[in-house]
């Protein structure tokens, strides 16, 4: 079998199967993910799709897939694929669909689902070792209807239900721990910005079996509250900064598959927030050192902790 | 009943033009309703806002079809019939554009029976589109028209962007009494009331269709390419072929995924469907590529 390997930008596929004339907003760092998962595992697959923003990519009688794509309430994303990966098998079994028109089945849910209401139905798929991908585009918060702090906001952003100076209260809920506790086949974060570490991953996953888990930063301009075109900029600060790690598990073990400089070196997580309106009340009016230094000190943290 | 409408883009500021302008009919002493209406598109697809204001309660609801006043943001929706600006306007209702035409032509060209005035873009405003401030002008183009007073106009812009900072709401206030100053006042008429009381709605029966008939089954796939998702763009990224050093990142990086690259490396963009994100321009090393505001481009009109 030829192996297919990312080793610079021009080896990444010059065709894309995703389909331009969305309604997604302009400068959606979830449409830069989607478009390269599409890019990577081809046309023979079948999105299941909890509400969310994405959830709007496909209005009838438009779509940019050239597979297929199903709706799913938000909870229900991966009992969703569980029902079309039986209905394939079973086609397969009677003969009425060649093995090699089989469709890969992915689950695509925002971070209100993944990380909340959804958990729940995703952590009984890994229990049964559902053969699906899941997709989970991070843009941390509720997107769709206006941004409300989800379980994967970050503390101290501001949010529709968290507007007042200090931001959520909360802290960003660790479902890649929560997930890789499950023992699935696969788990791995991915931010848009690093699409060679991402397009790795994902042909990783598409090479295995059973449930393959991938979260993916989606800088959204819309909830954060910067302009589009600092899209990829954001997400290559987010890791260059340590506040988005790009990890993988497998086989029982995480690698981190990007380190940022040391802590005297890297950029400090100030360089990240400042460019983002939903962190503006970190330096005006007058710069809150303490919530900053918290902010870094986790960071730092991570990292201390990370061999 | 004062009743308005506010058309713009997603992310252009028109909801809160509206709401500035119902806090500022409500800070005088009116009843208000004010209303942001989205299609499933987000950002940067055409959306509009109603205002209605009235001595009395009001009893109607729903997008406003009878404009006393039509405020639009960006004058690129005039030409999209999906955009609906134009519906309702009669020989009564003012029309406001935010452009750079003159009134004469835009009258001439869309046959537009009522006054027509324009809203010069603000100078130092022409690269961004014209938009940073756009909340505030509009807001403010809406209070003055209507006859109401600056300092109450003041007072709503405070209270509607109170979370920016100072710096910003200086800055929108300044903008606020610059439109103040340039358009004339009061000329806006109150429309009449339609609805006395409850009226019998006109039901219209609407025969069963079979389902293969109203609701064909799609089989072909990125259907999506039908619609030109270009036309949101403010402004208009353009590469100079001469600077490109091909390195292909613009291709890699564009969510819409509407650069391609030919035989040879160099990048193309599908401006049918390109929504001006310019994501391209800011990730693009060799720093070749422009933004044009899609204004300056000729032709839209
Ligand atoms: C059970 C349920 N509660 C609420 C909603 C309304 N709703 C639709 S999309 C959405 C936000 C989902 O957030 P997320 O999963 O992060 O996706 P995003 O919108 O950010 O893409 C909500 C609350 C719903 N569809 N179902
Ligand atoms: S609100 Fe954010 S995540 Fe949703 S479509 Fe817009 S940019 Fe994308
Ligand atoms: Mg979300």
């Amino acid at each position: 079998m030829k192996k297919t390997i990312f080793k610079t930008i021009k080896d990444l596929p010059r065709h894309h199967p995703l389909g331009a004339g969305t309604p997604a907003c302009g400068g959606c760092g979830a449409l830069e993910d989607i478009k390269l998962f599409c890019d990577i595992l081809g046309e023979k697959t079948i999105f299941v799709n909890a509400a969310g923003c994405m959830t709007l990519l496909s209005v009838y009688p438009f779509t940019p897939f050239r597979g297929s794509w199903i709706y799913t309430a938000m909870a229900s994303a991966p009992a969703g694929a569980q029902g079309v990966r039986d209905a394939l098998d079973v086609l397969i079994q009677k003969k009425r669909l060649r093995p090699e028109d089989d469709l890969q089945v992915v689950v695509l849910t925002g971070d209100g689902s993944a990380y909340g209401m959804g958990l729940s139905a995703t952590s009984g798929a890994m229990d049964r070792n559902l053969d699906f991908i899941y997709l989970c585009y991070d843009n941390e918060g509720y997107g769709n209807t206006g941004h409300q702090y989800s379980a994967a906001t970050p503390h101290g952003a501001q949010t529709a239900t968290s507007p007042e100076a200090g931001g959520y209260w909360g802290y960003k809920k660790d479902l890649f721990s929560i997930w890789a506790a499950h023992r699935p086949s696969y788990v791995a974060t991915v931010s848009g910005s690093d699409p060679l570490d991402m397009a790795r991953k994902i042909k990783k996953a598409k090479d295995l079996k059973g449930p393959r888990m991938f979260i993916a930063l989606a800088p959204c301009p819309t909830g954060w509250h910067y302009d589009p075109k600092e899209t990829v900029a954001i997400g290559k600060l987010a890791v260059k900064t340590g506040i988005w790690p790009l990890k993988e598990y497998i086989d029982g073990k995480v690698t981190h598959s990007k380190k940022p400089l040391s802590k005297e070196k890297r950029p400090g997580v100030e360089e990240y927030l400042e460019k983002q309106g939903r962190f503006a009340h970190l330096f005006k009016p007058r710069r809150n050192d303490e919530l900053l230094a918290e902010i870094q000190a986790r960071v730092d943290d991570y990292w201390d902790n990370i061999p | 009943m004062y009743r308005i409408r506010f058309h713009g883009r997603g992310g252009q500021g028109m909801k809160t033009a509206g709401r500035i302008l119902g806090t500022a009919f409500f800070l005088a002493g009116y009843e208000v309703q004010d209303a942001p209406l989205y299609g499933a598109e987000r950002r940067g697809a055409p959306m509009l806002s109603s205002v209605r204001a009235n001595g009395k309660p009001i009893n109607e609801r729903g997008i406003i079809n009878n404009p006393d006043l039509v405020i639009i943001a960006d004058e690129s929706l005039l030409t999209l019939p999906a955009a609906g600006v134009l519906p309702g306007l009669t020989s009564h209702s003012v029309l406001l554009i935010q452009t750079d035409q003159s009134a004469g032509t835009i009258k001439n060209h869309l046959h537009i029976k009522g006054e027509v005035l324009i809203l010069p873009l603000p100078p130092d405003e022409k690269t961004t589109g014209g938009m940073a401030l756009a909340s505030a002008s509009c807001g403010a183009a809406g209070a003055r028209l209507c006859g109401l007073a600056l300092d109450i106009l003041e007072q709503a812009v405070r209270l509607e962007l109170k979370t920016l900072s100072p710096n910003i709401i200086e800055k929108n206030l300044a903008r606020s009494r610059q439109v103040f100053a340039l358009l004339p006042a009061g000329i806006v008429r109150e429309g009449k009331e339609i609805m006395a009381g409850w009226q019998r709605p006109h039901w219209i029966d609407l025969p069963m269709e079979e389902a293969s008939i109203s609701a064909p089954a799609i089989h072909g796939g990125a259907t999506s390419l039908n619609m030109e998702t270009g036309d949101w763009r403010i402004l208009r990224p353009v590469i100079r072929t001469d600077d490109c050093v091909r390195c292909g990142l613009c291709h890699v990086f564009c969510p819409e995924g509407v650069i391609s690259l030919t035989d040879d490396g160099l990048p193309e963009i599908d401006y049918h469907h390109c929504k001006g994100c310019l994501i391209c321009l800011a990730q693009c090393p060799a720093h070749a590529i422009d933004a044009v505001p899609e204004h300056d481009k000729g032709g839209k009109l």
